[in-house]
């Protein structure tokens, strides 16, 4: 296992990208390969963790290109499976539920992580406790109890109804109608706004008050100071938060997994594209087309992206 | 996606090699013992002994009434180890794929009907024909028989027999002044009577029954009762359009008549006869298989009425069919065949095995054993295999095998059957819809 290790670590280390400075003084240099050997070291759980996906990683790659079910040797059958993809209905209504989910629900958790950070910036007492409970959701959002929890909240008799009740209006089945179920799905997600609210907050401090309290000397309001100073200045966390988001939410499979027994259901309304490769890979061995699936996935998470990163230099300020 | 590793050859990789390798051998063992239980395992051969690796899914009751049999299969045939899996019928399916994948498939396992013909038809299950003198199936009855065959090769043997039965409760007729209908001879018609008759006496508290459109065995005793075959036996689709057109519009009739609850009352509640709609008393009346009515009686206070499905009188033929949880099915790469079939001869033929499994998989397959078994359930047990047993004398139509990608179908029957309960599409578009996709499914 070390020496495995030792190998990785030394091929990366020449890796393209890596600053050799010019012939530092050999003590500078001394410290400084103890600085990248310590960096190494933390991205050694990483490395170790590639090493077994490596494998199956190309394996899928060459089964893309195969019809496989399992039991019998691959077949090559050169670019069929991609070509089956795009005569594939279901496919396609996973993909609208995907693209649906992430565009709806990737803005709107982001929105609550930023208001809530902001919210607790402001220097309530018991900070680190409000910290942890608006986290927790997080660390939980994707399990199961959870979406089990959340079934009788949304259930017909369930929280949510009786509050709509007081209102006078019927009961909607958020669980089992088509038109109500990835919409239940989007609103828990949502609460799961955890993770990037902490880091939301991380990089509200590290705004410094002065420009605040210039402003408010102008006559800013709070609004514009929002826009014109917090906004900004964080905008390279948020840039983060959403990359983050983004490649996250494109993967969903446990949510629709837990919905409806495995089925993407009702009528496939929360039939995420990762769910489906799953039904297709393990529910109707169509191992080839699930791996052509994965690949595909790949390609459009990296568009999307990249399109991010291309948006970048017109709204995430880096200047200091 | 991560893959099990599993060692190539087992033998060099005992524990004794291992913890001379390592320097830490000691700290190493127990770590390494569990692994031989988890997945994949299979290596843990002592002296000449074999050692049987079998899988099913099923919860922990199921596991003590198996293993109380595997004991008395294990005192009988000292050599044989039988090392068990057993896990939840989810990600069952998916371990078995992968079991196979990796080429280390367990040598006994279970075997779900809709996924059959994908294991046998591309050789990897053995043909229990080509092995009658190790493991006698006379004793089967001819619907018990015929479950697993495909052109004359039987892959499996049913693990026990079920069928489903609509289980009424009787307090609620009681309650609300309405007659049990007489379960043997009654339609489709009386059941709608019945049920309106219960909804409007309890003013909408209770719904006079409720029952998936969406699951599969309904659907096929319908079908059957149409005069088709669902699956034919040259393994193509056989129901019409018009049948499951006539099978939406016949539940939607039952719903617009305050009978049946309205769309979106179902919802994936999880969890067993107690949790089920029934028991909380919201509906006085469902469909369940056969094998649970003792769980579903107890969790309705004793008040349930086990009746045939509606219509089996009145329709073009009969309906109702033996069906069963699950198969047993040898893998034909198992490297002690002999053995595994000697294990599913004694699982399925000796009265000793049954005793102590008693019906937690349905009705004992062998007729002879299932009369003897009888005596030692518990009478609501009792009683579902009478029902059985007495369907099982019955001339009833033969069903045929899934054919390969026919597990799809119930997903597609799932996703229609939802767009018809909330007024998407009508019962007539949403047949047709499903018969393309299905038919599109079975042609690959």
């Amino acid at each position: 296992m070390t020496t495995e290790t030792a190998v990785a670590a030394d091929e990366a280390a020449v890796m393209p990208g890596a600053v050799v400075p010019p012939a530092p003084p050999q003590r500078k240099r001394r410290r400084r390969e103890r600085k990248d050997r310590a960096g190494y070291l933390f991205l050694l759980p990483w490395f170790i963790g590639m090493l077994f996906t490596i494998v199956p990683f190309f394996a899928s790659l060459y089964l893309a290109f195969t019809d496989y079910n399992l039991l019998n040797p691959p077949q090559l059958i050169g670019f069929d499976n991609f070509v089956a993809m795009f005569s594939d209905p279901v496919l396609h209504k996973s993909l609208q539920v995907t693209f649906i989910y992430t565009f709806v629900s990737v803005p709107l958790s982001l929105a609550a992580a930023l208001g809530v950070a902001m919210v607790l910036n402001r220097g309530i007492k018991g900070l680190p406790w409000y910290r942890a409970v608006f986290y927790l959701p997080s660390l939980l959002g994707a399990s199961v109890a959870v979406v089990l929890l959340w079934r009788y909240v949304f259930g017909l008799d369930g929280i949510v109804n009786a509050f709509l009740g007081w209102f006078g209006m019927d009961a909607i089945a958020w669980t089992s109608d088509p038109d109500y179920a990835l919409t239940t799905l989007i609103i828990l997600h949502v609460w799961t706004f955890g993770s990037p609210m902490v880091i939301f907050l991380a990089g509200l401090r590290q705004i410094p008050t002065m420009y605040y309290e210039a402003a408010a000397v102008d006559g800013a309001s709070k609004w514009r100071r929002f826009r014109s100073i917090t906004l900004p200045l964080l905008s390279p966390i948020i840039f983060f938060n959403l990359i983050q988001s983004l490649i996250a939410s494109f993967q969903t499979f446990t949510q629709g997994f837990v919905m409806n027994n495995g089925g993407g259901g009702p009528a496939n309304s929360t039939l995420f594209y990762n769910l489906y490769l799953y039904q297709q890979g393990f529910g109707q061995f169509n191992m080839g087309y699930a791996s052509a699936m994965a690949w595909t996935l790949l390609v459009i998470i990296a568009v999307f992206t990249a399109l991010t990163f291309f948006s970048a230099k017109y709204w995430v300020n880096y200047d200091n | 996606m991560t893959s099990e590793q599993t060692p190539a050859s087992p033998s060099d990789l005992n524990r004794r090699n291992l913890m001379k390798l390592s320097g830490l051998g000691l700290a190493a063992v127990p770590g390494l013992a569990a692994c031989g239980r988890g997945f994949g395992g299979g290596g843990d051969d002592s002296g000449d002994g074999v050692t049987l690796n079998m899988v099913w899914w099923g919860d922990a009751v199921r596991a003590e009434k198996t293993q109380a049999a595997l004991d008395l299969f294990m005192e009988a045939n000292p050599g044989v180890n039988i090392e068990v899996e057993y896990q939840d019928s989810g990600p069952y399916q998916d371990k078995l794929a992968t079991r196979f994948a990796a080429g280390d498939p367990p040598d006994l396992m279970a075997m779900r009907m809709d996924s059959l013909r994908e294991y046998a038809d591309r050789g990897a299950l053995l043909d229990l024909n080509e092995h009658a003198d190790a493991i006698d199936l006379s004793g089967l009855g001819e619907s018990a028989a015929t479950l697993a065959e495909v052109d004359g090769s039987v892959y499996g043997v049913p693990a026990g027999l079920n069928t489903i039965g609509f289980v009424i409760r009787k307090d609620f007729a009681d309650q609300y002044g309405v007659a049990v209908p007489d379960g043997n001879t009654w339609s489709w018609d009386d059941l709608a009577t019945f049920a309106k008759a219960i909804s409007d006496a309890s003013g909408g508290e209770v719904y006079g029954t409720g029952f998936d459109a969406q699951t599969l065995a309904n659907l096929l005793v319908w079908t059957r009762q149409q005069g088709e075959d669902f699956f034919t036996e040259a393994g193509e689709l056989g129901v019409t359009a018009a049948t499951v057109e006539a099978w939406f519009s016949m539940i939607g009739g039952l719903r617009e008549s305050g009978g049946y609850p309205p769309a979106g009352f179902f919802e994936e509640i999880g969890g067993g006869p107690d949790q089920s709609y029934v028991a909380q008393g919201k509906l006085a009346s469902q469909i369940i298989p056969t094998n649970n009515f003792l769980g579903y009686n107890a969790a309705c206070g004793g008040n349930l009425a086990l009746l045939r499905i509606p219509g089996e009188t009145q329709a073009v033929r009969r309906g109702q069919s033996i069906d069963c949880p699950h198969l047993w099915s040898v893998a034909s790469q198992s490297k002690h065949p002999e053995e595994a079939i000697k294990l599913l001869d004694f699982l399925t033929n000796d009265p000793e095995a049954s005793l102590a499994t008693g019906t937690t998989r349905g009705v004992p397959a062998n007729a002879a054993v299932a009369e003897e078994v009888k005596a030692s359930l518990e009478p609501d047990d009792q009683l579902a295999t009478d029902y059985l047993i007495a369907l099982q004398g019955e001339d009833l139509p033969r069903s045929f095998t899934y054919p390969p990608g026919g597990s799809a179908i119930a997903d597609f029957l799932d996703a229609v059957a939802v767009e018809v309960e909330f007024g998407r599409t009508t019962p007539a578009a949403g047949a047709a819809a499903f018969i393309e996709d299905a038919k599109a499914a079975i042609a690959g």
